[in-house]
């Protein structure tokens, strides 16, 4: 009775996630299929001949660059978001500096705001800083997305540390900023990747701030360069459904081996 | 003493002064933008008046804005309904201790990983008329007999968009959920038990009002996430067809990059702020008082 009541459990839970899960299939399918077979009336749910000629077409279509200035636009705000955010966190759980709270609160409140409140002005004064159609632009906004972001997961972390340990680093002669780097950075390490992890993907899904900022399409990422394709593209959807592929695949790879870890950081981040 | 205090705001500062400098100068900027007179003309000459609330009447007399308030409460609280319920149940459903359980409740976090602008544009090929894969299976079934007109119809549009929403909601959702859920304390279920409660009487008597207060920061969360959308309409439908989608946050992008109007497009951004630090501020009153007590 509980084997069979088990049994039931687990087929009906991977029946719903693999009908949850469809459209991310459908959309991998579809890029191997030929054009005739996307407009039969009848679907396939598995391509008749598998054609890898929608990838050569759209990394002829400079999809080459667009991944690249995607890695480049969230590996440099990820970077960005680690430098600020963890000293940041690490101070705001460990030491008696006046402003604390609104400093925190500051964290909590930016994280809400809509990007469309700061593009406007942001626009005017990166033109003005000579900042629009550089990298510049959107790696620093996308680092907005992260900052807040990591500073309230990690010094709830940071909370968690017995303070014995950095005493006796400091009776062993390390300086606070010494501590820090030698002794509290090593054990945070699964935090810290955690925080780099979902600051990356936030970057790598931004698309206002680079369609903003950036009219020169040799910086676009994948997003801005998809969002254009799809005018250009018109009905090839095996095309424009190979170029989402190529896109969603860094973000699945990096959830599928960190997936226990980002499951229980995005708790710990989105409740406190 | 006094050098140490210094490396300790080194720690902290940057990371704030950051954030004043990319948030909070570009809001009182935006703030002060919006009761200007500023469009590409302008922005060359440098010749920035203030016609004080003008904007904002004429914010109220643009084509479009009236229904983009609408649509953007429509959008908000259809997605976050939806997403809570369906959210809710899949933690119950997944909170039953199954071998796969938490694997599978992982797993289904791809689809709010994926970036807004590559669902939008599965979910537009999904619903296309002719060849989307929603009408065909639709009409396989028989449950309709003519193809549903998804992003076309100004009727149903914001509904379509609302629904590929609800699908990129109900993970996150979920996993609130199922934490506030594990934290609930067992020997309340087995007295129930005990006494001859029923699973109904369970939920209703029990679970529900001791998920209270998860259960509203996930609906004010869900609140402030959802409204101030703007990656899923912009790509989905850009607003259309004839406004039927228009969101705050599309109509202030439109009016600032489109038509280069850009004290009328911070007037709408900020109105569209003003809702949200509105909420935001309940919201953090809420937590507050939930850690105090």
């Amino acid at each position: 009775m509980q084997r069979r009541k088990e049994w039931m459990l687990n087929s009906l839970g991977i029946l719903f996630v693999l009908i949850f899960l469809f459209p991310v299939y459908w959309m991998i399918i579809t890029a191997f299929k030929s054009q005739s077979e996307i407009f039969q009336s009848t679907p396939t749910f598995w391509p008749k001949d598998f054609q890898f000629t929608s990838f050569i077409d759209i990394f002829k279509d400079n999809v080459g660059q667009y991944f690249l200035n995607s890695f480049m636009i969230a590996g440099l705000a990820t970077i960005l978001v680690l430098v600020l955010a963890v000293p940041s966190a690490y101070g705001l759980a460990r030491f008696k500096v006046k402003g604390k709270n609104p400093m925190i609160l500051l964290f909590l409140v930016t994280q809400m705001l809509p990007a469309t409140v700061i593009l406007t002005p942001l626009f005017i004064v990166f033109n003005n800083l000579s900042l629009l159609n550089t990298y510049w632009g959107p790696v620093l906004t996308c680092a907005t997305l992260g900052v807040p972001f990591s500073v309230l997961i990690l010094r709830t972390f940071f909370l968690g540390i017995p303070k014995e340990l950095e005493e006796a680093a400091s009776i062993d002669g390390c300086g606070r900023f010494r501590t820090f780097i030698r002794v509290i950075v090593p054990i945070s390490y699964p935090s810290i990747v955690v925080c780099a992890a979902i600051s990356f993907f936030f970057s790598w899904g931004d698309l206002i701030f680079s369609m903003t900022f950036n009219r020169n399409q040799d910086l676009w990422p994948l997003t801005a360069g998809i969002y254009n394709a799809i005018g250009r593209y018109g009905i090839e959807w095996n095309d424009l459904m190979a170029f989402a592929t190529v896109s969603v695949l860094p973000v699945i790879v990096i959830f599928v081996i960190l997936q226990k870890q980002l499951v229980k950081g995005l708790v710990s981040g989105s409740i406190k | 003493m006094k050098k140490g205090r210094w490396g300790e705001y080194l720690f902290i500062y940057p990371a704030v002064i950051f954030m004043l400098l990319l948030i909070g100068y570009p809001l009182i900027y935006n703030i002060i933008l919006s009761f200007q007179d500023v469009d590409l003309n302008s922005l060359a000459t440098g010749d920035k008046h203030f016609v004080w609330f003008d904007n904002y009447k004429a914010l109220a007399d643009q084509d479009g804005f009236g229904i983009s308030v609408w649509n953007t409460i429509v959008y908000t609280l259809g997605s976050v309904v939806f997403q809570v319920v369906i959210g809710f149940l899949l933690a119950l459903f997944f909170s039953m201790k199954f071998k796969l359980a938490s694997f599978l409740r992982g797993v289904v976090m791809i689809s709010w990983l994926i970036p807004l602008t590559i669902t939008a544009l599965l979910y537009k090929f999904m619903m296309g008329s002719g060849e989307g894969i929603f009408n065909q299976m639709l009409m396989g079934i028989g449950f309709i007999d003519d193809p549903i007109q998804w992003l076309s119809n100004p009727d149903i549009a914001l509904w379509s968009v609302i629904i590929a929403n609800i699908w990129v909601g109900i993970p996150f959702n979920m996993l609130l959920l199922s934490t506030g859920l594990s934290n609930l304390p067992e020997d309340v279920y087995e007295s129930a038990s005990l006494d001859g409660a029923n699973w109904f009487q369970k939920l209703f008597k029990i679970t529900i009002p001791l998920l209270r207060p998860v259960l509203l920061v996930v609906l004010m969360l869900g609140f402030i996430y959802t409204f101030k959308v703007f990656d899923l309409v912009f790509v989905m439908t850009g607003g259309g067809p004839i406004n039927s989608t228009e969101v705050l946050s599309t109509i202030a992008y439109r009016l600032s990059f489109n038509e280069f109007q850009f004290s009328l497009g911070a007037a709408a951004a900020n109105i569209l702020f003003i809702i949200l630090l509105f909420v935001s501020v309940i919201y953090l009153f809420m937590i507050n008082k939930d850690e105090e007590a």
